[in-house]
């Protein structure tokens, strides 16, 4: 008995119908394609972008306060920060922060550490679109590193 | 493309021309798929239905290299790898381009070992660099974007400059520097 039903399913293409009805219910659903450079998909509340230095949000001072903890947590050594005192000023004042962008496993450490209250200096933004022509633009100087990476915007 | 390659003297001016073979060309990138490491999962997700890469025309995943146009570089470039990578490139019709996708074949990533190449620009000019770890999708896309708008601006008689990095090419950074 089951040889004949085994052989029957087999004649008329059981399986085959089957999958093809499975087929056959997903074809009238709309695409789910993001046309991505028209609309940008929302990040995930943890997702780690590009390194990002925050200024105050209302007068726009320095937040970073140069403690080099950044830099001591990468385990690949990318970052590079220096500063200088200046006298009526309570904290250095940022000199320079290098970032070298091309090595980065966004492992998210150096913003972990960041001891900075209440405004973390340095974050990881919900940057993604990294694309340069050069090795030499992949290192962030500190105006990249405050204002982020230029992104083309390309509408076609 | 050796239709009019190299046929013409310098400064002859072939703009109309230029801007339909660039619009051929950048509107039917076909890759090959030179998926290495982890990078090569987010590249499978580009092409498929949820990003979609066929809407910039570059789904045409090719196995071989004689049929592509881009190579797009995804992970970790080990140097017993190096050699069969230069050696597809050099399979590669004219015109071809790079994509470097990820830290890895970037500048090596987290591995500054004897045994990963240190980026993939020492064995072939590249012509975008996407970075992450891995890159989304769309970051791939848009480097894609920015290979399209670099070949949009290319001329078909003056070829693009290969520039393949040689010695120590990383850039300093200024603490390193002083």
């Amino acid at each position: 008995m089951q040889t004949i039903i085994r052989f029957f399913k087999t004649i008329f293409l059981i399986d085959l119908l089957k999958g093809m009805w499975v087929t056959l219910k997903y074809t009238p659903q709309p695409a789910f394609t993001f046309q991505y450079p028209a609309e940008r998909r929302p990040t995930a509340p943890r997702f780690r972008g590009v390194l990002r230095l925050q200024t105050e949000p209302g007068t726009g001072a320095q937040t970073c306060i140069v403690c080099d903890m950044c830099a001591k947590a990468c385990p690949d050594d990318l970052i590079a920060l220096g500063g200088h005192r200046e006298p009526g000023h309570k904290i250095k004042v940022l000199d320079y922060f290098d970032f070298n962008l091309s090595r980065c496993s966004f492992c998210g450490l150096c913003a972990e550490v960041c001891p900075t209250k209440p405004i973390k200096a340095l974050i990881m933004s919900e940057d993604y679109e990294l694309g340069s022509y050069s090795r030499d633009s992949e290192i962030l100087r500190i105006d990249q590193m405050y204002d982020g990476v230029p992104i083309e915007q390309y509408t076609r | 493309m050796g239709l009019i390659d190299h046929r013409f003297e310098d400064n002859f001016i072939t703009t109309s021309i230029d801007r339909i073979l660039n619009w051929a060309r950048e509107s039917s990138i076909w890759p090959m798929g030179f998926g290495l490491a982890c990078c090569a999962i987010e590249m499978m997700a580009a092409s498929a239905s949820r990003y979609d890469i066929a809407r910039f025309g570059a789904e045409v995943f090719r196995a071989s290299p004689r049929q592509s146009d881009l190579m797009i570089v995804a992970g970790t470039v080990t140097k017993k790898m190096a050699p069969v990578l230069r050696r597809l490139y050099d399979q590669m019709p004219e015109p071809k381009w790079v994509i470097s996708m990820g830290s890895c074949s970037n500048a090596g990533g987290p591995f500054p070992t004897y045994s990963v190449l240190q980026g993939v620009d020492k064995v072939v000019p590249v012509d975008v660099y996407v970075s992450g770890c891995p890159p989304r999708p769309e970051a791939l896309l848009y480097g894609l974007m920015r290979l399209q708008d670099k070949i949009r601006k290319e001329g078909t008689v003056l070829r693009k400059e290969r520039i393949i990095m040689s010695g120590d090419t990383e850039p300093t950074l200024v603490g390193e520097r002083a």
